[in-house]
Formats: structure tokens, sequence, C-alpha cells
């Protein structure tokens, strides 16, 4: 019988925590330099956020003669209101043909019209058509990359959750502390470099697109281990979501640029939105652009709707989408029609009745920083994907994380490579570390009193929903830090588990999930407090503008039992990073 | 505006943890809720509201992982697609090993996909442009490339239960590349290997499929292959 | 996924309602059986009615030649050998490259069988 702190010790050149593609594109780069990885998968290896996607893939082909990697980065600067590090930005835009084609070989078939010729579309906030699919979407996606991975005979761990980084005494990644869910034991990979591919914190909030499992839990690992996290406060929400069932609710309806004539033509119409009055209550935000205005526009719109009043008994407003793209769009996104008959009905699944609608947390814009090279600020630590932050800004343009997966997910596993096979941490180095911490997140299971951690999940998942979603203001947003400063020094020293065996045990798993989770609300309570302005996807009420004070970046450390945020000047092309003004601390 | 239905489930949901259980045995729960709640909504609200030591397994939620297969009154389905109904009996997929409660082992089903090797068999490189594939047929293999290898088909397939096939799911796979015009590996051979031909060419597994595939269709078109032999590629 | 006016399957009722192919399967595995089972009943029956040296066999058994014209059996006999044949030329035609839909193909096939019992039935009766 395994004892609380028994490790069962393995190495590895380089780790890889998430199953999605950033993860698995990370793995096949580094076993092609050479090194031997493994990859931990959280759950069983489908479930990621990767997935879920519609697998829309912003790229410059070279199929629209007016498009060029120039726009597409312009776009991309425009779209994040300017504070994005231009450098990834300027990577994302360069790279991602080649990783196209990279699927390709992998065996995804891109949408046609022709022969050689991609079907593209628009997607939401660019200026170009210019984004291909597949209709096999996300799930194709990962498909494609697991067959590559069985090629190289890549080790994938089912049901192994990253818990921690352990760093030497010198402060380099010295291997990840691993929980096994599946036996409930806890494991070591000492391994040189972990690269951080866990996707994004969408399950932080009350209703929300993705995957359970996206409880942040590799932003906050990194987080404690001395990274930086960057744009944090910047969570993009989708405009329209399945309203019910309970398990479909939150789930994305992609755009409403897509259930009207817009979605072939950037002039044309959306599809409108009306409230439980029948008012097209957008064109009050955005006249202009009307229905085929950002997400950002769109969600907070209907937000406030709801908020006020004016929404479903369901919660929820209606979209009445244009007939005349039902055919291309059961085309394009049979998996979408599908869904829409199941959970609604043959009627709005033909587009010929309202459709109802709601926001839902779908993205996380900020995350671990990183540089080109994904390289986090401590030696032997990187992330890439949704886990990482700055390619996107204050707003991502739909269709972006595809290729922005791909392209960093690529350049995660080469430089993980080449600093593994460049030395190995010392034999038995961590282990202590490791163990200790393993016992502390193992004292749930043996107290006989205390709360469950589903339980503060659910608080911290309604505190974020109300406060710290699409609509911020001080006075809430300090009283939530509060409340979460709280929850972390006095609850979640209490947490028990209802169940002794450690066996697929889900509420130990949510007990390590709920630390990260904490720590996560904490960092983006605090920064949303720091941001004074509205900008992208951050919207305060009691700082309804833009202000170019704000053009800079939040950067978040920690610093023992302390948050510490920093105001920091954006990174542009060819600008060193210096080292400026403002430091706040909190505590 | 009426206001939602709602419905009392009763589910009896078999239990057994490998660690303590010698036997499994079944347990019984009570749920109330909308009327439109999915398999997996029930099984939440049983975790979070009555049995905190439920193990069960799903993550998309939304039809789209497959992780959540199991069986519903005898039948193997996705939890997150298919309706509660009023009485239900859940367990696990049949004819996986068993984990616990819920939760089934996919050590097996990973090996046997990776031994089928269904990456594509290429003789060249990718050419770095668009590789010439016709519209129709982009769109049929991304059809196929669908699968979400749930599983339910397995479980539900009569010819695994009696017969050495490793499954209809393994035959769509091995159609799709067998179709991918870059692939030059020997898959009617493979498909032979694996128990093709044990197949009943009865479409319990269309009609089970979650995605709305036919892996069945997958099978005869790789029967049709063997008598009047496939299309060359290039 | 076919013309553009059809939409996907709703998937959601999957534990509910008959299972076409498991029904398909049985039945033709029943109907098989009795085919099998008749010819070899059928070939002893007639050797024992007029093969001569069967004589006692058949003297010890009057029942045979009424057992041989139940309407019931015919019937089902009848039913077996339109239903076993019909879906066994489903099954070639289909892996033979002929798309034929599984649930309208078995139904139809039940009740052409259907039919031709039937049609004994009613011979027998004297209709």
């Amino acid at each position: 019988m395994t004892t609380s702190s028994e490790l069962a010790v393995e190495h590895c050149d380089v780790l890889i925590a998430g199953s999605g593609a950033a993860g698995m594109r990370a793995a096949i780069a580094a076993h092609d330099a050479g090194a031997k990885v493994v990859l931990l998968a959280k759950g069983p290896r489908r479930a990621n956020h990767t997935r879920m996607s519609g697998g829309r893939y912003n790229v410059v082909t070279g199929l629209n003669p007016k498009d060029t990697d120039d726009a597409f980065f312009q776009d991309t600067i425009d779209s994040g209101m300017g504070i994005n590090n231009y450098e990834l930005t300027r990577i994302l835009a360069d790279e991602a043909l080649a990783r196209a084609y990279d699927l390709e070989e992998y065996g995804l078939a891109w949408d046609r019209t022709d022969v050689t010729k991609y079907y593209m579309s628009m997607t939401g906030g660019g200026t170009y058509v210019r984004t291909l699919g597949s209709i096999d979407e996300g799930i194709g996606i990962t498909e494609v990359m697991l067959h590559q991975m069985h090629k190289r005979g890549i080790r994938i761990c089912d049901f192994h959750m990253l818990a921690d980084v352990i760093r030497t005494d010198g402060g380099d990644v010295a291997g990840g502390l691993v929980m096994d869910l599946s036996k409930g034991v806890w494991r070591f990979f000492s391994a040189p470099a972990v690269v951080i591919a866990t996707g994004g914190t969408s399950q932080l909030y009350e209703t929300s697109s993705g995957p359970t499992i996206n409880t942040g839990d590799g932003i906050s690992i990194a987080l404690r281990a001395g990274a930086e996290l960057v744009d944090i406060e910047f969570m993009q929400f989708i405009p329209i979501s399945f309203v019910y069932p309970p398990s479909a609710r939150g789930y994305t309806l992609t755009e409403p640029a897509h259930y009207g004539m817009r979605h072939f033509d950037p002039n044309a119409e959306a599809a409108q939105l009306l409230n439980n009055k029948g008012e097209r209550f957008v064109l009050k935000h955005d006249p202009v652009r009307k229905e085929g205005s950002t997400r950002d526009v769109l969600a907070r719109a209907i937000m406030l709707e709801i908020l006020e009043g004016r929404g479903t008994p369901e919660g929820g407003v209606f979209m009445v989408p244009d007939p005349q793209v039902f055919e291309s769009f059961l085309k394009e996104r049979p998996i979408y029609v599908k869904r829409l008959l199941e959970n609604y009905g043959e009627a709005q699944a033909r587009l010929e009745a309202p459709i109802q609608v709601m926001p839902s947390a779908l993205y996380t814009l900020g995350g671990v920083r990183i540089d080109a090279w994904c390289r986090t600020s401590v030696p032997g630590l990187f992330a890439a994907g949704e886990a990482a932050g700055g390619v996107h800004g204050a707003n991502r343009l739909g269709g972006s994380s595809m290729p922005d997966i791909q392209v960093f997910g690529r350049r995660a596993g080469i430089a993980a490579a080449q600093d593994a096979l460049a030395g190995r941490p010392p034999e038995g180095a961590g282990l202590d570390r490791a163990r200790e911490r393993a016992a502390a997140l193992t004292a749930p299971i043996g107290r006989a009193e205390g709360v469950r951690p589903i339980e503060v999940k659910r608080r911290v998942q309604k505190l974020m929903w109300d406060h710290v979603g699409l609509v911020r203001t001080a006075a809430r947003l300090e009283e939530t830090l509060r409340a979460f400063t709280d929850l972390r020094r006095n609850v979640l020293p209490q947490l028990k588990v209802t169940d002794k065996s450690r066996i697929l045990n889900r509420e130990w798993m949510e007990s390590l999930e709920l630390e990260n989770m904490l720590d996560l609300a904490e960092a983006m309570a605090a920064t949303s407090l720091q941001r004074k302005e509205t900008r992208g996807a951050f919207y305060r009420t009691d700082f309804p503008d833009q202000d170019p004070q704000w053009t800079a970046n939040l950067w978040v450390k920690r610093d023992g039992e302390r948050i510490v945020v920093e105001k920091r000047p954006v990174v542009t092309l060819g600008a060193a990073v210096p080292a400026q003004p403002l430091a706040a601390a909190i505590s | 505006m009426t206001t939602p239905a709602t419905i009392t489930v009763t589910a009896e949901i078999r239990r057994f943890d490998p660690s303590q259980d010698g036997e499994p045995r079944y347990q019984r729960f009570e749920v109330e809720g909308l009327a439109n709640m999915s398999v997996l909504d029930v099984v939440r609200s049983i975790y979070e509201n009555q049995a905190g030591d439920l193990a069960y397994q799903f993550a998309c939620r939304i039809g789209r992982c497959g992780t959540c297969a199991m069986r519903v009154n005898g039948r193997p389905v996705l939890a997150c697609q298919e309706r509660c109904k009023e009485e239900m009996r859940i367990e696990p997929l049949t004819p996986f090993p068993v984990l616990r409660d819920l939760v089934v082992d996919r050590t097996e089903i990973e090996s046997r996909l990776a031994a089928l090797e269904l990456a594509p068999k290429r003789d060249a490189q990718h050419p770095g442009k668009p590789e010439p594939i016709g519209a129709d047929l982009a769109a049929k293999l991304c059809n196929m490339d669908s699968c979400l290898l749930c599983m339910v088909c397995v479980s539900a397939c009569p010819a695994v239960d009696e017969r050495p096939f490793d499954g209809p799911a393994f035959m769509l796979k091995l159609r799709h590349m067998a179709e991918h015009p870059a692939d030059r590996g020997d898959r009617l051979g493979q498909a032979l290997d694996h128990g093709m031909l044990e197949c009943f060419n009865c479409d319990v597994c269309t009609q089970m499929c979650p995605a709305d595939l036919s892996p069945a269709q997958a099978i005869r078109d790789f029967r049709k292959e063997l008598v009047f032999g496939g299309v060359s590629k290039r | 996924m076919s013309g553009a006016a059809t939409l996907p399957r709703n998937t959601t009722r999957q534990a509910e309602g008959a299972l076409h192919g498991d029904i398909a399967r049985l039945l033709h595995r029943f109907t098989g059986t009795v085919i099998v089972l008749f010819v070899l009943v059928h070939v002893i029956a007639q050797a024992v009615l007029h093969v001569p040296a069967f004589g006692m066999t058949k003297a010890a058994a009057p029942w045979l030649p009424v057992l041989q014209s139940q309407h019931w059996m015919h019937a089902a006999l009848y039913f077996s050998i339109v239903f076993h044949t019909l879906y066994g030329l489903k099954l070639l035609a289909s892996e033979l490259g002929m798309r034929i839909e599984y649930r309208s193909a078995l139904w139809v096939i039940v009740a052409i069988s259907a039919l031709v019992g039937l049609r004994e039935v009613l011979r027998y009766a004297g209709i």
C-alpha cells in the first residue's frame, strides 16, 4: 500500500502537460528533435478544448489575392487593441501556413472548393476572407495528431494530472509532480524541461464553453513555480451559446455572423439578435456594424440585456438566423446543425426559427508570459497554447486559436528539446520537495470534517461569472477579491473528500483543482482592479472608455503568499523589454 | 412563455471499486430536474448532491470527446447526448475492463489503434502547397474522420461479442486511410487481419453511432474492394 | 450526410426503440435454422412415406401426412424461405456496392415474407 508521500519516480527529457493540439504539437516537435517525451492528459487523451473547437484556422494561403501576412498581423493587433506581444503575433501570422500544411501532411483534409483550392470563410473581426476549416473540426485535428503521436511511439499517460512543477535549489526545473488519478498514486517525472499546455480557465466561470478539465491548472502551476502571467484579466466571452439543455448550456454557437449572409460577405448582415420584446438591442451598442460587431461588443450587449431583465425565462435572448445560409451552413458545419436539431428542434436546425442564445466564457486571452520560443522566466519551463498569453492581446480573432496552438506548440517542443538535451538535473533533485508537496495535497483525504470541494468550486464559479466576467466594476471586484483571499486562506485548508478510496477520486481531483482556480481567480480579480479602462474583451462599467495610458500589459508574479502586479509596456517589434513603471503589491 | 418541464428520474447505477469491493453492486438514486436533462446531467447531479464517491468520466459534455460513453438500459450511448429516462439502469461500457464505477480502461483500445498505424503512409513528403484532393473526397474524408472513437459501436456490435473482430470503429478508421489519396498502406489487408469478414452487416453500429456515421458502410466498401479491387492511387 | 435538405440524425434517444440490426440478424438466423431443419425433416419424412423399406415406420406414424399439411407449418416455412433469401440478397447486394437503407429494407422484406406466409394460411383455409 503506497503511503501518501511515496513517489514512483520516472525520467524523461521533456514532460508535457496537456493533450490538446498545443501539447501534442510540442510532443511531436520535441520527439523529432531527439528528446524522450512524456505527455500527460488529465483524463482520457481526447478530453481537451481543441477537441471541442470548430477547428477554424486563420491563415494567409495566397488564395485571397488581397490578403497578406502583414494584413493578418495587423488584424490581430487591431483586434488585440494594441497590447499584444507584437513579436508573438508576427510569428503567428508568418508561420500559420506551414503549420496548416503540417496538419494536411498528418492527414487532415481541409475543405475545398476545388482540387487545390481551399474553401475559406470570414470570421468576426478580420478584414479579409482567410479562414480555413474542415468539417470534422477539432475532432479531425486531434485525431490526426494522435495518430502522429502513435506513429512516433510517444508515451501518453491518461488520467495523469500535473500537480506542480518542482524546481532544483538553483531554480531550474527538476521535473513534474503528477497524480495518477486512475490508481491514486503520486508520480515524479524527473525532467529538465516541462511544457505547460493545459489550456485555459473557462471552468472558473458558471457558464462556459470549454471542457470540464480546463480549470487553469497549468497557468497556476507556472505562477507557483515563479513564472509571470500576462494579460490574465482578459477573458474572451463568446456572445452566443446554447441555453439548454443543461449539459449543452454555454457551448459555443460561434457568431451571429455565421448565421447570416455576412458569413460570406463582410458587408452583408449577420443574424439579428432580439430581446424578449423583439427589439434589436445591439443597435444601441454598435449602430454601424450591428450584429456583425466583434465578439466582445456582442457578448456585453447580450449580457446586459439579460441582466436588465429583457431576456427569455431560460436566461437567453433570441437570434434570428437567415434561412438562406442553411445549405452552406449544413455543408460546412454539419455537427453544429446536428446539435441545433437535438438541443432545440428541427425548425431551429434549418435556421427557420429563432434560436435562443446566451454569452459564455470561452477563451483565456492572457496566460503564462512567454517569449518567441515559449520560454518562461523559469529555466526549463515552457508554455504554449491557450495557457500562454500575449499572442492575441485584448481580444482574439475567431479562427486564430488553431494556428496559435500549432505554431507555438511546435516552438515549445523544439525549444524544450534543445534545453533538455543540453543538460539534466542532478539525480534525485527535487524529490524531497515533491514528497512534501504530495503529502500536503493528500491531506484532504485524511480529513474527517470539512468542506466539500464542489461547494467551493460552485461559489468561485458564481463569483467569477457575476463580478469578474463580462461586466466588472471596482466595488464588486474588491469584494470578490476579498472573498477569494478568504477562501484561499481559510477554506482551502479545510477541504474534505467524502471518499477515502483513491481510485478515480473526483473530489480529490477537485481539491487539487481548487487551489489552482483560487490562485487564478485572485490574480484575475486583482489585475482587473488595476486596469482602469475598457479595452477589447475587458469591460469596466466604472471606466467604460479605452485609455491610451493603459496601452500596456499587467504582469503577475508570486512573491511568497502575495501576488505582485506590475504594469509593463507593450512588447512591440524590435523593442527590448525594459523594466518600468508601476508596481502594485497585493497581499 | 411556459416554464420548462421537470422530471423525476430513478437511476440505478452499477458501483464497483476494485480496491474495496469484492463484487459490483447497484445503488438506487432519485433525481429531480429539467425534463430535457441528459443522462450526464443526472449522473452529475447524483455526484454533486448524493454520492461524492461516484466515479464517472466526461469532459466536453456536448458529444465531441466521446469519453462519457456508458450503458443506459443495456444500450451503449454517450451520456451527454442521451436524453434521461424516468427509469434508468446505468452501467459502464462493455466489453472494457472497469477502472471504477462508470469509468473503463481504454489502454487496449489505444494500443489497437496504435497498431493500425492510422497516419497516412506517404511515399512522398507534403508538397508545401495545397495537396490535390477533390472537394467531395475531402468532405468524405472529413466525415469519416469525425469518428469520436467513443467505442459505442464496438460495444453494440454482436460480432465483437462472438468472433475475433476488433470492431466497427477500427474498420472505419482503416477505411478513412484507405480512401485518403496520400496513403499507400494495405488497409484492406489490415482490415482482413483484424476481423473485417466477421461483420454481420447488420448496421447496429450505424444505428447506434452518436456521430451519425456508418462503420458498416466502411466495411461494405472494403468488401466491395475485396471483390472488385480498389481505385489505384496515382 | 446526404442531400441538401436532409438533416443529420437526432441521436439523443439511442437507448429507446428497437435495434433493427438485431431483429434482422436474429430473424435471419431463425429462418435459416427453420430451413435447415425443414430440409432435414422433409427428407426423412418423404423417405418414411415413400420408401418401401420404411413401411413399418410409416404405419407407426399416421400423423405424419397430417403434420405435413398443417397451414402454419407451411406459412412458417414460406416466410422463412422468402425472408432468408431476400435478406441474404440484400446483404450480398449491399456488399457489392448497392446503397440500401437498412431500416426500410428490413421492414419491406419482413412485409413481403409475411404476405407470402399469410397467403399460405389463406390457401389452406380455402380462401
